[in-house]
């Protein structure tokens, strides 16, 4: 490829003060992250360098508190992952575009009358009351939705919300919150969706998304969805424990945990599993690729895991927030109805001291019954046989 | 004296043993799968691990083991008898524990006075350790099902995606747990509250004389050899 070619990108790169080191630095790592080999960096830098032409983008917001956008919006100085993310021609984004009123609807009009664009949907599909639980310029959100979605060539659904509910879909739900993949598949809309859960969203997954399904071709022949799980997650992003790559995995080996905020085990940076970590049981790789321009994660930053990663978008109840809370315990609270929300040990405690109790009063019984000493004495035949024996004489 | 006399053929050396194997399998889980749950101290987890896993293989491979025995191992039909067959006859249901269940639910509950005669144990105790065989197995299953190397196999994915993912997977985890102390509490209580023959049988192997049954549960008259 000449020189020439790569000249918009170097602009953008030199503009944003990052140097072409940076540049290849970053496309190693995404290549990581993507679980390509090394060889495959040199084609993607040049995917990414060649991708002048602007892919439309529609990133549209459902039920959400904005986070993902803040997230997206994150980086404090320019670097190489706004410039990839530049790459989207983001025709509508509701919270940081400039136009408003009409010309703001328009332009989404005419990108989704042309069709073929990537939306990006943050947030619940918020379907309760008949749709009107969420309005947007006086048309319901769902339809709204339907109609992007029908005209995409993929959906990334960014955030829990967006996957599964979230945590707008916590229990009791009033707004009929559920997620996208769910929505398309009871309207028959057959776009897929790439699932990308998390509280909010990390935008290295965005960029890397970007880069795998678009510049490097994998939604135009269909493989990226081999690299899906069952939950339309990126194998590759959500494929193995927060646990298992955790930087305090050693001290829970050790055994050394932290078992109040404040104390000594906590200045000592010891493993945070009895106040509620949900890290063996949540699958992102947050621990590797960490959040914040890569300067950290909420482990490092002393916090457990709350499995804000958790997600099922195929089933209700699955959403991070009804199975993970209480956050700091180890165990979820269970509904029970009437009676509200109680700790599964409290249950067992209960059944077993109900059972404990009911031995020792039977035991009184048969002390009482005499049977404890000796037994009772054996019936001198079975009811059956009796029973046998009158009718036909028997045996 | 209303005791059915205690003999080896109720329980052969082999199945002795495998009660012993469970025994000890049982409380190891149950003890190292406390701890895992919440570490009340600290220092033992990777030894909680690694006892738990030990104990789970042991605890399968024995069970597995004991079912293929009992098809061919023979044991006795009744308590109190020297008339073997088939154990796996006797360890389901015999034609005696169907129409002996009125009799025995009325025993339990103080409703009637005389023992029941039965088949090989009592009815409600004769379905709990047919339970016990798909609750360990349950219990095995659950357990891989929050093990993440194993976690993503089809297999296991399914059932995780029937409960809404791991969180509900350890609750089961935990509540079965709890369903086999008190299997094992209710267990212990019956096989003793008339006497520790049945322990001592079970555990050393030791003979102790009492009434004599024959083959089919019926009063053989007297004590018998």
């Amino acid at each position: 490829m000449a020189h020439e070619d790569h000249g918009a990108v170097y602009d953008l790169l030199k503009s944003r003060g990052v140097s072409r080191r940076d540049f290849l630095k970053y496309c190693g790592s995404l290549a990581a992250m993507l679980g390509l080999s090394e060889a495959m960096v040199p084609q993607m830098v040049a995917a990414v360098e060649s991708g002048t032409k602007l892919q439309p983008a529609l990133w549209l917001n459902g039920g959400s508190c904005s986070g993902c956008t803040e997230s997206i919006a994150q980086v404090d100085t320019p670097d190489v992952a706004s410039i990839v993310l530049d790459l989207l021609s983001i025709n509508y984004f509701e919270t940081i575009m400039m136009a408003q009123g009409d010309d703001a609807e328009k332009a989404a009009e005419e990108t989704i009358k042309e069709g073929g664009y990537i939306l990006i949907y943050e947030g619940s599909v918020m379907t309760g009351q008949d749709g009107n639980a969420l309005v947007i310029n006086g048309r319901k959100s769902t339809e709204i939705l339907a109609e992007a979605a029908a005209g995409a060539a993929a959906v990334l659904a960014v955030g829990s919300c967006a996957v599964d509910g979230g945590w707008v879909a916590a229990a009791p739900n009033p707004a009929g919150a559920i997620g996208v993949q769910e929505f398309l598949t009871d309207e028959g809309i057959s776009t897929p969706v790439i699932n990308l859960p998390t509280c909010p969203v990390n935008p290295e997954w965005i960029v890397a998304m970007v880069v795998d399904v678009l510049l490097l071709g994998k939604l135009a022949d269909g493989s990226i969805l081999d690299e899906l799980d069952d939950f339309g997650r990126p194998k590759l992003i959500y494929g193995q424990s927060i646990h298992d790559n955790c930087p305090r995995r050693g001290h829970f080996e050790n055994g050394e945990f932290v078992y109040q905020f404040g104390s000594e085990e906590e200045k000592k940076g010891y493993c945070l599993y009895p106040l509620g970590c949900k890290g063996p049981q949540t699958f992102t790789n947050c621990p590797i690729v960490r959040w914040n321009s890569r300067s950290g994660w909420c482990i490092e930053a002393g916090s457990p895991c709350i499995g804000c990663g958790s997600a099922n978008p195929t089933k209700h109840g699955g959403n991070w927030v009804d199975v993970g809370t209480p956050f700091l315990n180890r165990h979820r609270d269970l509904p029970l109805g009437g009676l509200g929300n109680t700790a599964p040990g409290t249950v067992a405690g209960v059944v077993g001291g109900v059972a404990g109790a009911a031995l020792v009063a039977h035991g009184v019984g048969m002390k009482v019954a005499g049977r404890m000493d000796g037994g009772a004495d054996y019936e001198p035949m079975k009811a059956h046989d009796a029973k046998k024996m009158k009718k036909g004489g028997g045996e | 004296m209303a005791h059915p006399a205690h003999y080896r053929e109720a329980h052969p050396l082999v199945f002795v043993i495998t009660h012993w194997i469970n025994l000890i399998s049982m409380v190891a889980l149950a003890c190292s799968g406390f701890y895992i749950h919440y570490p009340f101290f600290s220092g033992f987890m990777g030894v909680a691990r690694g006892m738990h896993f030990f104990f789970m293989y042991v605890l399968i491979i024995n069970l597995t083991l004991r079912i293929v025995l009992a098809f061919f191992v023979k044991s006795a039909t009744v308590l109190g008898s020297r008339e073997v067959d088939t154990d796996i006859k006797n360890w389901l249901p015999q034609k005696a524990n169907v129409h002996q269940f009125g009799a025995w639910i009325k025993y339990y509950t103080f409703f009637k006075k005389d023992h029941p005669l039965g088949a090989k144990y009592g009815v409600l105790q004769k379905g709990s350790y047919i339970l016990t065989v798909p609750l360990t197995f349950l219990m095995a299953y659950t357990g891989f099902c929050i093990y993440s190397p194993v976690m993503d196999w089809g297999f296991f994915q399914a059932g995780l995606n029937l409960v809404n993912g791991p969180m509900n997977m350890r609750i089961i985890h935990y509540f079965c747990m709890w369903v086999f102390i008190i299997f094992t509490a209710i267990h212990a209580y019956l096989a003793n509250v008339e006497g520790v023959a049945p322990s001592r049988l079970i555990f050393a192997w030791k003979e102790e004389e009492g009434l004599h049954f024959d083959a089919d549960g019926n009063p053989a008259g007297g004590k018998s050899h």
